[in-house]
């Protein structure tokens, strides 16, 4: 949710750049030393207590579910994580997430671009509105979209004469997850196409580039990693996203029962190991996406890193 | 002033026909009146379907009233414990050099991508019955799963990031020089901070706390794992929300549902003056550095 | 491919950016837009380009009106201050840009495509960096990268909205000379902007000086140095000393010319001050308060009687003859001087 102001990208764009911007500043205890010195106060307390709340917050429980794990023997743990049912729930968590990263992909810029580029009346709120999937709650987002989306709904009941049930169907998750997802695309993209220079495109059309040319070679190519970031970040919130899809979703094993929803039936069933052992797997994927993201800035700032 | 008018106003070369600007106008307006405008406003026409007495009447039912007060009593706890986290945190990070600081602001952004429902069960497995520290807490007769610590673990580990992630490239971007004038003017540490360093960083924390407060507020998977759903005593009204609307009273459910989407629409408003705040301080600094 | 320029304005909300101004591009010739920050010069340039339209007027491109035409199909070459470059492409797709969106029937083939570009490279003399992207190129190079791009469709006007502003004095006094030869091999029409008055008068075949939206003055850099039409293309086009006919009397009138009337103003350059050690009937008196040695030349810093300070720029071997010394009481008389009506404000 932090992503509003400062898109992930600050945070990834850290792990180069600090390396570039302090290449080997000239530090009197040589390369091994592990600050640099300062005469500013308050780095040990500041930095001890980040870690030992870090740890105990995160860390430990963290650290827990993965030694919980290991209670299981690798053929037990492999039987867990890809039972037929689990892997079924898979298959339709990452597809939906899937799905609706998506659809927020060109949602996303559509929306974005309309923003930064035109003026029209009430602009401002619905800037303001983006946001709103990162301000309501989950479980609010769930019941109203089931409303909307079920049969008898304001939107449903238009959807199937056309034969088409999204409530309690794996299409009603894809509209929960894109709902979710929505102004993760919105909010990296934006500040891209605000930064993009006029004169950019005023040198293409200057060489003859028609309008649409000059989107799909100068201003798209420029939105790439911001689009990518976006549609990773919305992927991994949709992976894991349990409020706002349990509702819709009509949780029928094999048919409709995401991954969460999974580890929660074995929680309520006290199988813990089970649902220890899915939520490894989630965690290791979660990890994945994290370094995916840190990639993509990391490849994008190396190459095309250029200051004014 | 030349110049200004010039990159304002986007040249003829680099402008999209009338029609297409207003289909795309059209399209992006579309997509957001399906999925944003039409679930928030069908939350309060479900709310008051049966009008405003019963509405009232949910609202003020016991059930709901003790949900709002767990709500925002776990609110009241998890945000000052990110709050301080917050700041220490982007203090080391964007003050100071040193190894491993990329790591640490990969661990610290990893509850952003933890799926809520793992960060519930990890406390399970900490503190639940069968959990490492589940026999000793039920020794001591402490409760933690089920019970309102563990609602509250639940909920900071959920909006752990947030005020740090705020702060973190603001405090960056503002470097050290303003801190180390105030050092070599003779400044204490904690004089430096509250003179220097926090006016400065007004506006970013204010934007996180509003962050941290909207999602501690409506957080429903991580707690909804720990909290163990008991009316009355560990309930938050997320979680009544779901109850209520699993039980069919849907006029009830989206009561409550009512309160929190007028929260969340409080936040947008806080989080957009903020904004605004911030937007206009800017302006202001960049003015008076022109008149110079 | 001459370039006309009929009646042109614009406005930018209350702000008069050009007042009708009208202008003939020489084909073939390096014309130098001049004039201080706001005063049009950039909008103008953009207004040849198709970049900006005008408010009223027409451009004709070689007799042709074009004032509606899109600037896609106006076949100009446009390099903007900050390069513009796209920073997604190298070097090489950069330059290859303007071939690589033609029509499919008159875009050439890619071994053509390759040829060409080579060949503009090796003519701003960096075909070396062709596989590099801008981010990893000097201010200077991505300045000649962004001519070659501007280059590679063979425009019939090349347009440069401060070429070399971006730039450090050293490179950008290089890049000056090379565009001049440039310029020369290519001979296309080609009109810069610029806000430095020696970078103007040291490239340009003309100068056309602007200020607050018109045009002050057309001419070769001599003309325009040496016969400035008005006050403010002789203050702008360097350092100048006044004199006013009220206060200053026969000071003013220079040589033969009687003065125009008793209220005229004497502008004199600082080299143009002669400064001797006996009076005769037009001199002022004059002391000495600084001296300083800036380079080749030498530069005096004088006070009238009545307290206004005069500066005056001597040679090194003009100085070693007289040496004067700060405190010491001169005479000085202007060498030349232009007379302007005192009402002339500026």
């Amino acid at each position: 949710m932090a992503e509003l102001t400062n898109p992930v990208p600050d945070a990834a764009l850290r792990l180069p750049m600090q390396r570039v911007d302090h290449p080997s500043a000239p530090s009197r205890a040589g390369m091994m030393q592990f600050k640099q010195a300062s005469v500013l106060p308050g780095f040990n307390l500041a930095l001890g207590y980040t870690v030992v709340y870090l740890s105990l917050i995160v860390l430990l429980p963290l650290s827990a579910l993965v030694l919980k794990t290991t209670s299981l023997s690798w053929s037990a743990f492999w039987q867990v994580v890809t039972a037929d049912q689990v892997m079924a729930a898979y298959r339709l968590t990452f597809g939906a997430s899937l799905l609706a990263a998506v659809i927020n992909l060109f949602a996303g810029l559509l929306v974005a671009w309309v923003l930064v580029r035109y003026e029209f009346v009430g602009k401002r709120l619905i800037d303001a509105l983006v946001d709103l999937p990162f301000a309501l709650p989950t479980a609010v987002a769930g019941i109203a979209l089931t409303t909307l989306y079920a049969p008898n709904g304001l939107i449903g009941e238009w959807l199937v004469p056309l034969g088409i049930q999204v409530a309690f169907k794996p299409l009603g998750i894809v509209v929960a997850l894109t709902f979710i997802g929505l102004p993760f695309v919105v909010r990296t993209v934006q500040p891209v196409l605000q930064d993009l220079e006029a004169e950019l495109e005023e040198a293409a059309a200057c060489l003859g580039a028609s309008r649409w040319q000059t989107f799909r070679k100068v201003i798209f190519p420029a939105t790439v990693p911001a689009l990518l970031t976006g549609f990773t970040l919305a992927f991994a919130r949709a992976v894991g996203e349990y409020g706002s899809v349990i509702f819709i979703a009509g949780n029928i094993p094999f048919e409709s029962e995401i991954v969460p929803l999974l580890i929660i039936g074995k929680l309520e069933q006290y199988d813990y190991a089970g649902a220890t052992a899915i939520a490894t797997v989630m965690l290791v994927i979660s990890f994945g996406l994290i370094f995916l993201i840190n990639l993509i800035q990391w490849w994008h700032t190396r190459r095309h890193g250029m200051r004014k | 002033m030349l110049l200004a008018t010039a990159t304002v106003q986007r040249s003829a070369a680099t402008r999209e026909p009338t029609w297409l600007r207003w289909l795309l106008i059209g399209g992006a307006l579309a997509f957001l009146g399906f999925f944003l405008v039409l679930p928030l406003l069908s939350v309060f026409a479900e709310a008051l379907r049966k009008g405003w007495a019963l509405y009232w009447q949910a609202l003020v039912e016991p059930d709901a009233l003790s949900a709002l007060r767990l709500t925002l009593l776990v609110t009241a706890v998890a945000l000052p414990l990110n709050l301080v986290f917050g700041v220490a945190a982007a203090w080391a990070i964007a003050k100071f050099d040193f190894k491993g600081k990329s790591l640490l602001i990969t661990l610290i952004d990893l509850p952003f991508s933890v799926s809520p429902v793992v960060a519930g069960l990890v406390y399970v497995l900490l503190f639940g019955a069968q959990g490492w520290f589940g026999p000793w807490l039920m020794a001591h007769d402490i409760k933690i799963i089920f019970a309102i610590p563990g609602i509250v673990l639940a909920t900071v580990f959920i909006t752990f990031p947030f005020i740090a992630r705020e702060l973190i490239p603001l405090m960056e971007a503002q470097g050290t020089e303003e801190e180390q004038a105030a050092m070599v003017l003779g400044a204490s540490g904690w004089q430096m901070f509250w003179r220097v360093t926090l006016p400065n960083i007004k506006w970013g924390l204010l934007y996180g706390v509003i962050l941290c407060n909207a999602r501690a507020m409506g957080e429903f998977g991580a707690v909804s794992v720990v909290s163990g759903h008991i009316r009355g005593l560990t309930n938050t009204t997320p979680l009544h929300v779901e109850i209520l609307y699993n039980e069919y009273n849907f006029v009830a459910a989206f009561a409550c549902a009512s309160i929190l989407a007028l929260l969340a629409l409080l936040t947008l408003a806080a989080k957009t003056w903020v904004e605004w705040q911030a937007e206009r301080q800017r302006a202001l600094d960049a003015r008076m550095a022109m008149d110079e | 491919m001459s370039i006309e320029i009929q009646s042109i304005a614009k406005h930018f909300g209350a702000f008069t950016a050009l007042d009708n101004v009208n202008l003939k591009v020489e084909t073939g010739e390096l014309l130098a837009l001049l004039g201080p920050s706001g005063c049009g010069k950039t909008t103008l340039l953009r207004i040849i380009a198709g970049l900006e339209t005008p408010d009223a007027g027409q451009i004709h491109f070689h007799g042709e009106d074009t004032t509606d035409r899109h600037v896609r199909e106006r076949q100009v070459g446009f390099v903007f201050q900050h390069y513009a470059l796209f920073r997604h492409m190298t070097v090489f797709e950069n330059v290859a840009f303007g071939l690589r969106v033609r029509p499919k029937h008159t875009r050439p083939s890619d071994k053509e495509i390759k040829r060409r570009v080579h060949e503009l490279l090796n003519l701003v003399q960096l075909d070396w960096l062709a596989d590099r992207y801008p981010a990893q190129l000097s201010g200077g190079q991505r300045q000649r990268i962004a001519l070659a791009r501007a280059l590679a469709v063979e425009p019939k006007v090349l347009l440069l909205d401060e070429p070399f502003g971006a730039l450090d004095t050293k490179v950008r006094k290089e890049l000056r000379r090379w565009l001049k030869r440039l310029h020369e091999e290519v001979n296309v029409t080609s009109v810069f902007v610029t806000h430095d008055q020696e970078e103007a008068l040291e490239v340009a075949d003309r100068v056309v000086v602007m200020n607050k939206g018109r045009i002050e003055q057309v001419g070769t850099p001599e003309q325009v140095y040496d016969t400035p039409a008005t006050p403010f293309v002789y203050q702008f086009l360097g350092d100048v000393n006044l004199f006013h006919s009220r206060v200053h009397g026969s000071f003013t009138q220079v040589g033969e010319h009687p003065i125009p009337n008793d209220s005229a103003v004497a502008y004199v350059r600082p080299h143009d001050i002669e400064i001797l050690r006996e009076p005769n009937q037009q001199t002022l008196v004059a002391a000495v308060d600084h001296v300083r040695t800036i380079g080749s030349t030498v530069r005096l810093e004088l006070r009238l009687e009545n307290g206004d300070p005069v500066e005056a720029e001597l040679s090194r071997d003009a100085f070693a003859l007289n040496r004067y010394t700060s405190g010491e009481r001169v005479y000085i008389r202007p060498r030349t001087a232009r007379v302007f009506a005192e009402d002339f404000t500026i």
